[in-house]
């Protein structure tokens, strides 16, 4: 009972390692040998100024290479630097320590200038160039002032470049002061920076700045010796974006991808290991050897490394047929000649783990390696089978690539039948490719029929033809048709197409079209002709005026019996009010005229708003006048009768 | 027995002739019973009956296109044919004893704002 608490861990612990290994992102971009060649072609272009020649030669120094004509550089250099400048001497500096035997003299002025630099009122650039030449010239420099000046300026100025610059600067300090509230910036630079897809990570302002942010992660990681807080994963990721990148428009762009490219190959603590297949991954038995080329993010190969194959199972069965066997380091590749297990043909799912140094990083992939073989085709049994089964079958057998003789008729007293049976050529088991097709081509026509052929039971193909039940997809078109058979897979090397024989198909008459019309999708349609709204149906306009004319009468015959009635306007009052309101009544009388012609209803419901108001208060004192006309002489009148009665 | 005799004659003779007697009757009565500012009135009536009947003539021979036209003068007809009726019984003075508020000049003044909205709506819709 003692024994289950530390195996429980390990079981645990084993768990855990295979998820993570199962689930770690794979690198998917690196610098091959043609983005090597590129780079280097951007950084090696003629000097222009000091701060190129800087990113030429240190980039070149970061990617391996030496400058072409150091002589001439170190002349450049010396030239070219202004002693007044701290960013020139900066780069000078810089530039020196790489070329060899290559010395710029400092006067005490220069010095001056340069500690001067390091101090709370300059940039954090300005520090970092000056810190960085006093390095580079060799010359003394107190770094605990140094740090302080550049935490107080840091605390201002929170770009990200300023803070990858921080970082670089820590770098060439002495490890006397206490460099770990730097080395902390670095898990905060980390955390801004953005995912893009769960491939990427990259800072917002752009590849540049994150390869910066790399190179000067690992030299200052490396200089305090302290594992950087940036996890696989994340490494994963920044290797991805960084290296995506295979055109430089700047060349101090080409000089961070440089510099990063040379830290991410030789730090103390994190090395990323590219393991590609060698060519396709696929084996046969003419190439039986699968090749791996495990390197580095420069291409540059591993040969220390070991490289195991964990185990290869098949993508179909999931059965394992290989594992834990070593690959065999051959020149600059590693190799391991997987048909020695002699597999079947198909898909393999191996997975390969590099060992050998404890830095290494997204070492373990997936690959999917194809086994192809060669199909053999045998037992072809041609037959014309008869429908009433009273005539026994006749049977050609054929051997491939020959072509049966004579030709089988298909009509309909009789079908022809073929039946094959498909081999691996190499280990004799049975096969069942992708396809496996009849095709029957008709010979006058031009019309091409295809039929898929399936297996039975026991892996024999069988294909039947009987004429009644495929008439629609020959178009009961009666011929000699060429039988060809297709057979083809990802996984075959030899894919056939073999004529096997002559077939006459014969239909019934009454179903033979009278032309084969081949259907020709891309000639003009006939044209549609848009069918305008037809005008309604109108009186003709003699009609519409007579009835116009028509309905005026009824309007004679009102004044007519008007005046027979007797109607006049003799109690007309000239009042101003009973004036004002016959002509406010009349122009609301135009207003809808007017209304009818041009208005719409907000306009004349404005204009009738005035109209009618005034109308009305006109009315209403016309007719408040007549009212007490009326009831004066209903008064009057009543009281006569009073005075009659009485 | 000739008094029953002359008058189951009279009334088959009457019978014949009372449309005739009773429309001649109706017209006496009218011509002497009425004010003649109501004969006024009912003449306008008259006119716009006719002008009614005459719109609606004429869309059953020649079409209803187009049928918002017709619409709006039929309306207008039959509207203005309400309204006047409307005017004449609030005018009337036998009826004087149910509209004890409304004096004929308030009557004529509703006569004339009706009609105003009436024959907005018809110009609005007539197109």
């Amino acid at each position: 009972m003692a024994a289950p608490g530390p195996r429980l861990r390990l079981a645990v612990a084993a768990a855990l390692l295979l998820l993570a290994g199962a689930q770690a992102l794979a690198p998917s971009h690196r610098l091959t040998g043609r983005d090597l060649a590129r780079l280097r072609a951007a950084l090696e272009r003629p000097f222009a100024d000091l701060q190129a020649a800087f990113h030429s030669i240190v980039g070149l120094s970061n990617l391996g290479v030496r400058v072409a004509d150091e002589k001439a550089a170190c002349n450049f250099i010396k030239s070219n630097v202004d002693s007044s400048s701290v960013d020139s001497l900066f780069y000078a500096a810089q530039s020196i320590q790489v070329l060899s035997g290559c010395e710029v003299t400092v006067s005490n002025e220069t010095r001056e200038l340069l500690l001067g630099a390091v101090s709370e009122d300059s940039s954090v650039t300005q520090i970092f160039h000056a810190v960085g030449a006093l390095s580079g010239f060799g010359l003394p420099l107190a770094s605990q002032e140094a740090l302080s000046a550049l935490t107080a300026r840091l605390s201002k100025e929170e770009s990200v470049l300023a803070t990858i610059q921080a970082l670089e600067t820590a770098s060439y300090l002495s490890q006397q002061a206490d460099l770990s509230g730097i080395v902390e910036e670095i898990e905060d630079l980390v955390a801004r920076l953005d995912d893009l897809g769960g491939v990427y990570l990259q800072f917002e302002e752009g590849i540049e700045t994150t390869a910066l942010f790399v190179a000067a992660t690992y030299k200052l990681s490396d200089h305090v010796g302290t594992e950087p807080a940036v996890k696989e994963d994340q490494i994963i990721q920044l290797m991805n974006a960084i290296f995506s990148k295979k055109n430089f428009e700047t060349l101090s762009e080409a000089f961070s991808v440089a510099c990063a490219a040379g830290s991410l190959s030789r730090n103390r603590y994190h090395l990323p290991v590219i393991i590609v297949p060698d060519g396709p991954a696929a084996v046969s038995h003419h190439q039986p050897v699968l090749r791996l080329q495990v390197t580095n993010v420069m291409s540059q190969p591993l040969t220390q490394a070991s490289v195991k194959l964990d185990y290869a199972k098949s993508a179909s069965t999931k059965a394992t047929v290989l594992q834990q066997t070593a690959f065999a380091l051959s020149g600059d590749t590693f190799e391991l000649n997987f048909m020695n297990v002699k597999p079947a043909s198909g898909y393999y799912d191996f997975s390969i783990s590099v060992d050998g140094d404890k830095r290494f990083i997204s070492n373990k992939v997936e690959l999917k390696v194809k086994v192809s073989t060669e199909v053999g085709i045998t037992n072809v049994d041609l037959s014309t089978v008869d429908k009433d089964q009273s005539i026994a079958p006749k049977t050609t057998r054929v051997v491939y690539p020959a072509k049966a003789k004579g030709s089988f008729t298909a009509d309909s007293h009789q079908n022809f039948a073929l039946s094959f049976q498909l081999i691996d050529v190499n280990s004799g088991a049975e096969l069942i490719p992708h396809q496996t097709f009849v095709r029957l081509h008709n010979q006058k026509t031009g019309q091409e029929v295809v039929f898929v052929a399936e297996p039975d039971s026991k892996n024999v193909y069988k294909f039947e033809l009987d004429t009644s039940e495929r008439k629609t997809e020959f178009d009961s078109a009666s011929g000699t048709y060429t039988l060809y058979l297709i057979v083809g897979d990802a996984t075959l090397e030899n894919p056939i197409l073999w004529n096997v024989a002559d077939v006459v198909i014969k239909f019934p008459e009454e179903d033979a079209p009278s032309t084969v019309q081949s259907k020709n999708l891309f000639v003009p349609k006939p044209e549609i002709q848009h069918l305008f709204r037809e005008p309604e149906k109108r009186p003709p306009t003699v009609v519409s005026n007579t009835f116009t004319a028509l309905i005026l009468s009824p309007l004679l015959l009102l004044l007519i019996l008007w005046i027979k009635i007797g109607a006049n306007i003799s109690n007309f009052s000239f009042a101003p009010s009973t004036i004002i309101f016959h002509m406010g009544h009349a122009a609301m009388l135009g207003l809808m005229y007017v209304y009818w012609t041009q208005l719409n209803m907000f306009q004349t419901l404005k204009y009738l708003a005035i109209l009618g108001g005034v109308t009305f208060l006109a009315g209403n004192r016309m007719l408040a006048q007549k009212a007490v006309k009326r009831i004066a002489a209903e008064q009057s009148s009543r009281l006569a009768k009073y005075r009659t009665l009485r | 027995m000739s008094g029953a005799a002359g008058s189951g004659s009279g009334s088959g003779a009457g019978a014949a002739g009372s449309v005739g007697s009773v429309v001649r009757r109706f017209l006496v009565e009218y011509g002497s019973g009425t004010p003649s500012r109501l004969k006024v009135l009912d003449a306008y009536l008259l006119y716009v009956l006719l002008t009614g009947a005459l719109q609606f003539g004429y869309c059953l021979g020649v079409g209803t296109f187009p049928f918002n036209s017709f619409l709006s003068g039929f309306i207008s007809a039959v509207g203005s044919f309400i309204l006047g009726v409307c005017l004449r019984i609030q005018i009337n003075p036998q009826n004087k004893g149910e509209f004890q508020g409304i004096s004929p000049e308030r009557a004529f003044a509703d006569f004339l704002f009706a009609n105003t909205i009436l024959h907005l709506v018809v110009i609005n819709f007539v197109g």
